[in-house]
């Protein structure tokens, strides 16, 4: 009697307990980790004619039966330019991963066609779709310059008097718009400086800090596919309260003197074939001269000079420059705050 | 260099002695006692399988050494016990591979006839569920053949009756009524499994304590109530790391006894609830303390023994439960480490191409080196072919199952019987849960009973199963077999002088997904494992029991393990062993 009622007791526990078993699991997917990889709802855009410039969006959507690598690339059919997003899930969501049509790589997007891939890391699947694009988005920013009408109002141009210089604007293989501003040519004497363009600026509304605060430019460099050697970009900045050019005998800008407040950075070397997209953060610039209090404000900035300058061949150090012409064009300067232009979402 | 002689000289009167039956030195407040042990081992390749020129053909190593320990009781409630460990590598010259440290020390004694304390070295053991250091894998069923290994095992790892080796203070007292209950015993420890340490050059870790209690009611003849606690803890300000583990777990159990002329049984429900958290302390802008990675599990289990009073027969079945969430650092810490920097003692690497080599049933059984003697708050990695179903022992987590236990002795044949069938409380990466099955019996054959011989001849023989699996579809599925084979033949030639022959196999066959585990026991991933291997050791020796405290063995070993359908490359040694163990 004592023996059924402890097998009872001990079925009516089991039993009990049988039902706390759970039907969900613990620890990753075994699926997902050594599963055949399968796409279990296509690629969906949630808008396939988007106005950037009204602050419309593109947003994606797929889903896969396990956590994998994605990347979407959307390319310009007319413009070239390429954004990538990417990821590692087991869906995209429309609402988290969205484009606002900005760009991962120079020139902007423009009113086109574009084509859209979603492609997975070691999987051989590719689901393409493609959109067109209604407006183009419109980043924040101060502009400096893009030589659109020519070189900005006040600026000043100087160029040595050498060979193939190249100081002005141009309109054949512009980064953005349909102008660029060249500045290159080959020295025939023992000088680094080929040319520098310098620009007045008001910068009084600005607020951001130095570490927020970035000057993002398109340098293109390569001449049928040819670099000179120790070619670079020297980037001037002033915050002198001086006249921006006072005395008309120099060649450049008056606020760039040794005695004035000026900072410094250097693109160095430009040794690359084609356009690049650079930005900088204000702090990263070097106090070239002590004119001031060597704190550096955005809101006090007056001018900027942009310098083309190579090693020359006359000296000896750079003979193969005699036979090669630098380049170091330039389109579409801008400041921006609190981030690049390019992470602009 | 006259320092070294005399302790050279005090080293070889110690060792000398162990030939001789030491006789206790006693008088009314010190006494000795201890243990001496001869050991030598020659290990050799055997590659007739695979070519290794690089590893040494034959190696051979050994040691006397003593513990003696001594007892000086000041008073008659209290005792000083240290235990000193002499020890004299072979090989060594002039006293260079000598060694002398205090192995334990601990005092003892009665506070006012009524309060029982420990203070230092103290061997701890609560429930299977709070307090107990599991037997290791592929322990249970061995025979007098691996006894000297095992015996060195347990005792350089401070293993005795499944209590972990702690340091710290113990105490307890009992109290007895004339009515509404019998008796009441409390029971208290506190102790630092860890100290701090230095991590980096400024940096250090956090004391880890350990503490608990118990209370034991004998409410009348036949009902008793137990409760246990156990708290597992870092204190943060002890080190520089500022995140500490909690790991409170809380027991409580009832046991109810009934007898007749012939026969006990007892049944005892047992349940309690473990939580772990990890507490981030001393936060940046003097914030709040917080908690993280907060789990809480309970267990329970329904346990009931029939035993005949002559223990000819025992017979224990029951149900357990335990929450996937569960965590008790003091039961589910293994004795067996097998982390990937814990390679074998014995040619850790092999073959020509010098690759690690892998852990064997042999090193298993002789290795001291991968045993644990320190308490985790995470669960420590096993390995499937040799333990799969139970690897933390009852307090497993994630398990829920019917066991059946059976004892049988009588004057020919006794045996033992340990059967189970377990299932996974939830699954692990796929809502399928594993099914476990259990299955390992033991019988020994007194031959010099059945044929009334005078001298002992009997055979042994165990079968251990344990069958893994999961169906579901091809990819998550669980198939997983492994069976350990035992023989052995013990016959006595002349009084007290043994010949021994012993075969073990284990044979494992199948595939399982290993959990990996990051910094907080959560599972990050699994690892698609596939086995198809035998392991063997074949032994042959003689055994001489001098009288019940000391015997002399020597044994050859021939082991070594063989894949089949893996890339790995077999492998095969043979070793000779002397032992000459002294209980003084």
């Amino acid at each position: 009697m004592m023996f059924k009622k402890t097998i009872l007791i001990l079925f009516i526990v089991a039993g009990c307990f049988y039902t706390c078993t759970k039907d969900e699991f613990e620890g990753p997917s075994i699926e997902a980790l050594y599963g055949e990889f399968k796409i279990l709802d296509s690629l969906k855009l949630t808008n396939s004619n988007p106005n950037f410039s009204l602050e419309e969006n593109v947003g994606f959507y797929c889903k896969f039966n396990k956590d994998v690598n994605w990347k979407i690339t959307i390319r310009g059919n007319t413009s070239n330019s390429i954004k990538e997003l990417s990821g590692f899930s087991n869906t995209i969501d429309s609402t988290t991963i969205t484009w606002t049509g900005n760009t991962s790589e120079m020139p902007f997007f423009l009113k086109e066609k574009c084509e859209i891939e979603l492609t997975f890391d070691n999987e051989k699947d590719t689901l393409v779709d493609s959109l067109t694009i209604a407006g183009t988005k419109i980043y924040d920013g101060i502009l400096v310059a893009d030589f659109e009408n020519g070189t900005p109002e006040n600026s000043i141009v100087f160029k040595q008097s050498s060979m193939n210089m190249t100081f002005e604007t141009a309109s054949d293989n512009p980064l953005v718009g349909d102008n660029y501003f060249k500045m290159g040519g080959r020295m025939g004497w023992n000088e680094w400086l080929l040319g520098q363009i310098d620009i007045p600026l008001n910068l009084s509304d600005v607020s951001s800090t130095p570490e927020n605060f970035y000057l993002n430019l398109g340098i293109l460099s390569g001449v049928n596919g040819e670099l000179a050697s120790d070619q670079y970009i020297n980037i001037l900045i002033s915050e002198s309260n001086s006249p921006f050019n006072g005395d008309l005998t120099n060649n450049g800008a008056d606020v760039f003197k040794d005695t004035m407040e000026v900072y410094k950075y250097q693109i160095r070397p430009v040794d690359w074939i084609g356009w690049q997209y650079i930005a900088v953060s204000y702090d990263e610039f070097e106090v070239k001269s002590a004119g001031g209090d060597n704190i550096r404000n955005p809101k006090n900035i007056k001018a900027i000079r942009i310098q083309c300058q190579s090693c020359p061949s006359a000296s000896g150090n750079c003979p193969s420059n005699a036979s090669i012409d630098v380049r170091t064009d330039i389109d579409y300067v801008i400041f921006t705050e609190n981030e690049k232009l390019l992470d602009q979402e | 260099m006259k320092n070294s002689r005399t302790k050279i000289l005090f080293v070889y009167l110690l060792i000398g002695g162990q030939y001789f039956q030491l006789m206790a030195q006693q008088n009314d407040k010190v006494w000795f006692d201890g243990f001496s042990r001869s050991f030598f081992a020659r290990d050799a390749i055997n590659d007739k399988i695979l070519p290794d020129s690089v590893s040494a053909r034959n190696a051979s190593d050994g040691y006397n050494l003593l513990d003696l320990n001594t007892h000086v009781n000041p008073s008659k409630n209290l005792e000083i016990f240290s235990q000193i460990r002499i020890k004299n590598q072979f090989g060594s010259f002039f006293g260079s591979g000598t060694s002398i440290d205090v192995r334990q020390l601990r005092a003892k004694g009665v506070i006012n006839n009524k309060i029982r304390f420990s203070l230092g070295d103290i061997f701890l053991k609560q429930t299977r569920f709070t307090l107990f250091n599991y037997d290791e894998d592929l322990s249970g069923y061995e025979n007098n053949m691996f006894k000297p290994y095992r015996d060195i095992l347990h005792y350089e790892n401070f293993y005795r009756e499944n209590r972990w080796r702690m340091q710290g203070l113990q105490t307890d007292f009992s109290f007895k009524f004339d009515r509404y209950i019998r008796t009441l015993e409390f029971d208290a420890f506190i102790t630092r499994p860890r100290g701090s340490s230095p991590l980096s050059f400024n940096t250090s870790s956090s004391d880890l304590l350990l503490s608990g209690g118990t209370m034991v009611s004998q409410l009348n003849k036949s009902l008793t109530v137990e409760s246990h606690y156990i708290n597992f803890f870092e204190i943060p300000s002890s080190g520089t790391t500022n995140i500490s583990i909690r790991n409170p777990v809380y027991h409580i159990g009832i046991r109810k006894y009934y007898t007749n002329k012939k026969s006990i049984f007892e049944s005892k429900i047992e349940t309690g609830f473990s939580e772990r958290y990890w507490l981030h302390s001393e936060r940046e802008n003097n914030a709040a303390d917080s908690i993280s990675n907060f789990t809480q599990g309970m267990f329970l289990e329904f346990k009931n023994d029939f035993m005949r009073k002559d223990s000819s027969l025992e017979v224990t079945f029951g149900y357990r439960y335990v929450d996937p969430n569960f965590r008790s650092a003091g039961a589910q810490t293994r004795r067996l480490n097998f982390e990937a920097s814990n390679s074998p003692t014995i040619y850790p690497y092999y073959s020509n191409a010098q690759i690690i080599r892998p852990i064997s049933v042999f090193d298993l059984l002789s290795d001291e080196n991968l045993y644990n003697q320190d308490l985790h708050g995470n669960l420590m990695i096993f390995n499937p072919i040799y333990s799969n179903v139970l690897p933390y022992g009852d307090a497993t987590p994630n398990r829920h199952g019917f066991y059946l236990k059976s004892r049988f002795k009588q004057k020919v044949i006794n045996g033992k019987l340990n059967t189970g069938a377990f299932q996974e409380v939830i699954g692990q990466g796929t809502a399928e849960k594993r099914n476990f099955t259990l299955l390992k019996a033991v019988v020994k054959l007194n031959m010099h009973e059945l044929f009334k011989l005078k001298k002992e001849a009997s055979i042994f023989l165990a079968s251990e199963n344990e069958y893994t699996r999961r169906t579901t579809d091809a990819i998550s599925s669980v198939n997983l077999y492994s069976h350990q084979l035992t023989a052995f033949g013990n016959l006595e030639l002349v009084d007290k002088l043994f010949i021994q022959f012993s075969f073990k196999q284990l044979y494992a066959k199948g595939n399982e997904f290993l959990n990996q585990r990051a910094d907080y026991g959560v599972i990050n991933n699994f690892i698609l494992t596939n086995y198809n291997l035998n392991d063997h050791i074949i032994s042959g020796g003689i055994l001489y029991n001098i009288n019940k405290n000391v015997y002399a063995n020597v044994q050859y070993n021939w082991w070594g393990k063989t894949f089949n359908d893996s890339s790995n490359s077999n492998f095969n040694y043979n070793r000779l062993l002397f032992i000459l163990s002294v209980k003084l």
